[in-house]
C-alpha cells in the first residue's frame, strides 16, 4: 500500500517555529521578493478572517487588516523538512519527498515490523510529530493516497481500499489535479467540478479537447498509475560554515569567503574523491532571515574553478548583507577516473610538501590549528576589518 | 539535502586578523601618547584619524599615532573616540 503523509502550508509553519505566538493570530507567508504579490499558506485564523491562500496581497490586507505576514525563512524549511524525513526514515519507511510537506512510502516493508497498515501509520505520524498536524492517505495508488491525505483531518489516517478507491475519488474537488489555473477554469466552463465527472467522459474526447494535460488528468480522475514508490538515498553530511563577525554584502568579500568554503568541502575526507553533482549555497541575512539556491550542475566536478564559476553568480542573488555562510553538498556523483598529466604542472611538488606539512602540523595539533588568512576587504581603513583567519583542513 | 553533520568542523567561525588589543598609555595635554605600556614615547612619527561606519550602530572614530619606544621599538597605537580606550594595533 502507498501512503503519502501531508503537512499543510509547511513553509508556514517552519517559518513560525520561532514565533509561535503568530500561528494563533490571522498570519500569511509573504509573497516573495521579486515575483508576483500572491501570499504563502495561511493560518486558520487568517482563513477564519477570510484570506486564502495565493490571494493578491492587497485584497488580503484589505480583507484582514491585521493580517500578519512572514517572511520566507528557506534554510528553516529546508531544515526542518530534512529532520522529519529523517525521522521517518529512522523509523524504517523508505521515504519519497514529493514537495516539502508532502512525501510518500510504500508500508509493506514495515508491516509485520509495526503489526498491521494502522500501526504502520501511526508511527509514521507520530515519528513527524503532532506539532506539525501531520495527516496520511493510503491507498494501492499514489495519486488516491494524495486525494486520501488532503481530504483527512490533522492527525487521521485515511485509508482507501482498492476497491473503494473510485467511488472515494469521484466526489472530490477538480482541484487535486496538478493543472494550470486556465484549465481548471477551462473545466469549470465546461461544468466539470468532481473527478467523477471528469472520469465519465470519453478518454478520447477529453486528449482532443485538452491535450496531453487532460490524457494525464483523466488518468488520474481514474485513481492514476500503478508506480512503485522510489526510497530517496540516504543524503550525505558535507557542508561548511563561514560566521562572520560583521555583516558582509560586498561581492569580492562574498566571492572570497565561498573560495575558502569550496577548499574546506573539497578538502573533506568523507567526499572520498567523488566529485559534487549538486550544491547549495545558504546564508543566514542580517535580519534574521534566511536565503537558499541550489545548483546542480551539469557535469559533476570536483575543481574548484568550475564550482567558483557556477556558484560564485548566485552570491548577486542575495537580498541583504548575511552574517553566515553555508556550503552543502547535496549530492555527490560516483568516482570517476582522473586523468593524469603528462608534464606535472609547474610547483605541484612544492605544493604537495607544504600540503603533507600543514597536515602533520593539524594531526600533531588538532583540529582548528592550521588557519589561512582570507583577504575580504583590503581597502577597509579599519585595519581589523582587512581579512579573516579561516580554519582549514589540509 | 545535506544537514549539519555536528561534527567540530561545522560552523566554525573566522576570525578576526590584526584585531586591537588593549594598551596602557598615558597622554599628553593635547592627546598625544607620552607613555606606552610603561615605555616612554620618544617620537612621534605619524598621527592619522578613522572616522568610518558612522552610518552604522557601530560607528568607529580613531586618532591613530605611529611612535617610537625608548626601546626603539615602532608601535601603532589608537585612541578610540567612542569608548575613550587606549589600543595597539598594526596599521
Amino acid at each position: 500500500m502507498i501512503a503519502c503523509l501531508l503537512i499543510p502550508g509547511f513553509e508556514l509553519r517552519a517559518a513560525l517555529r520561532t514565533r509561535p505566538r503568530l500561528a494563533l493570530v490571522p498570519t500569511a507567508l509573504a509573497p516573495e521578493a521579486g515575483e508576483e504579490p500572491l501570499l504563502g499558506p495561511v493560518t486558520a485564523a487568517a482563513e477564519e478572517a477570510g484570506v486564502k491562500p495565493g490571494m493578491r496581497l492587497g485584497e488580503a490586507l484589505a480583507t484582514c487588516p491585521s493580517l500578519a505576514l512572514v517572511e520566507r525563512d528557506p534554510a528553516a524549511v529546508e531544515r526542518e523538512w530534512e529532520e522529519a524525513l529523517r525521522r521517518l526514515e529512522d523509523a524504517g519507511f523508505a521515504v519519497q519527498p514529493v514537495e516539502h510537506g508532502v512525501v510518500v512510502f510504500e508500508t509493506h516493508g514495515v508491516e509485520r515490523l509495526y503489526g498491521g497498515v494502522q500501526p504502520a501509520l501511526e508511527r509514521a505520524l507520530a515519528a513527524a510529530g503532532s506539532a506539525w498536524d501531520p495527516r496520511i492517505g493510503a491507498a494501492g495508488r499514489r495519486f488516491t493516497a494524495l486525494a486520501a491525505a488532503s481530504v483527512a483531518r490533522p492527525g487521521q489516517i485515511l485509508i482507501v481500499a482498492e476497491k473503494e478507491e473510485q467511488a472515494f475519488l469521484e466526489p472530490l474537488p477538480l482541484s487535486l489535479l496538478p493543472l494550470t489555473a486556465a484549465r481548471y477554469a477551462e473545466l469549470e466552463g465546461l461544468g466539470l467540478r468532481r473527478l467523477g465527472e471528469l472520469a465519465q467522459l470519453p478518454r478520447g474526447a477529453v486528449a482532443e479537447r485538452l491535450g496531453v494535460e487532460g490524457r494525464k488528468a483523466w488518468r488520474l480522475a481514474h485513481g492514476g498509475r500503478k508506480a512503485r514508490v522510489r526510497g530517496r538515498k540516504p543524503a550525505v553530511e558535507l557542508a561548511e560554515v563561514l560566521v562572520f563577525p560583521d555583516a558582509v554584502g560586498n561581492e569580492l568579500t562574498l566571492r572570497r569567503a565561498l573560495g575558502s568554503l569550496l577548499e574546506r568541502l573539497l578538502a573533506r575526507p568523507e567526499r572520498a574523491g567523488r566529485p559534487f553533482r549538486k550544491l547549495a549555497l545558504a546564508a543566514r541575512l542580517v535580519d534574521g532571515g534566511s536565503w537558499r539556491r541550489a545548483v546542480t550542475l551539469r557535469d559533476a566536478t570536483a575543481e574548484a574553478g568550475r564550482l567558483r564559476a557556477a556558484l560564485g553568480p548566485k552570491l548577486a542573488e542575495l537580498p541583504a548583507p548575511i552574517v553566515e555562510l553555508r556550503l552543502e553538498a547535496v549530492e555527490l556523483a560516483k568516482h570517476m577516473g582522473q586523468q593524469l598529466a603528462l608534464v606535472e604542472p609547474a610547483g605541484e611538488e612544492a605544493e604537495s610538501r607544504l600540503r603533507e606539512g600543514l597536515r602533520q602540523v593539524r594531526a600533531s595539533t588538532g583540529t582548528g590549528s592550521v588557519c589561512a588568512v582570507v583577504e575580504v576587504a583590503p581597502w577597509s581603513r579599519i585595519p581589523e576589518a582587512r581579512a579573516l583567519v579561516v580554519p582549514r583542513d589540509v | 539535502m545535506v544537514t549539519d553533520s555536528g561534527s567540530a568542523r561545522v560552523g566554525r567561525s573566522a576570525g578576526r586578523l590584526n584585531a586591537p588589543r588593549p594598551a596602557l598609555v598615558e597622554q599628553r595635554f593635547d592627546g598625544t601618547p607620552r607613555v606606552v605600556n610603561r615605555e616612554l614615547v620618544t617620537l612621534v612619527r605619524e598621527e592619522w584619524r578613522v572616522v568610518d561606519r558612522w552610518w552604522t550602530d557601530e560607528p568607529v572614530d580613531r586618532r591613530y599615532f605611529e611612535v617610537v619606544l625608548e626601546s626603539g621599538r615602532n608601535v601603532c597605537v589608537y585612541r578610540d573616540r567612542e569608548e575613550g580606550c587606549w589600543f595597539t594595533q598594526n596599521a
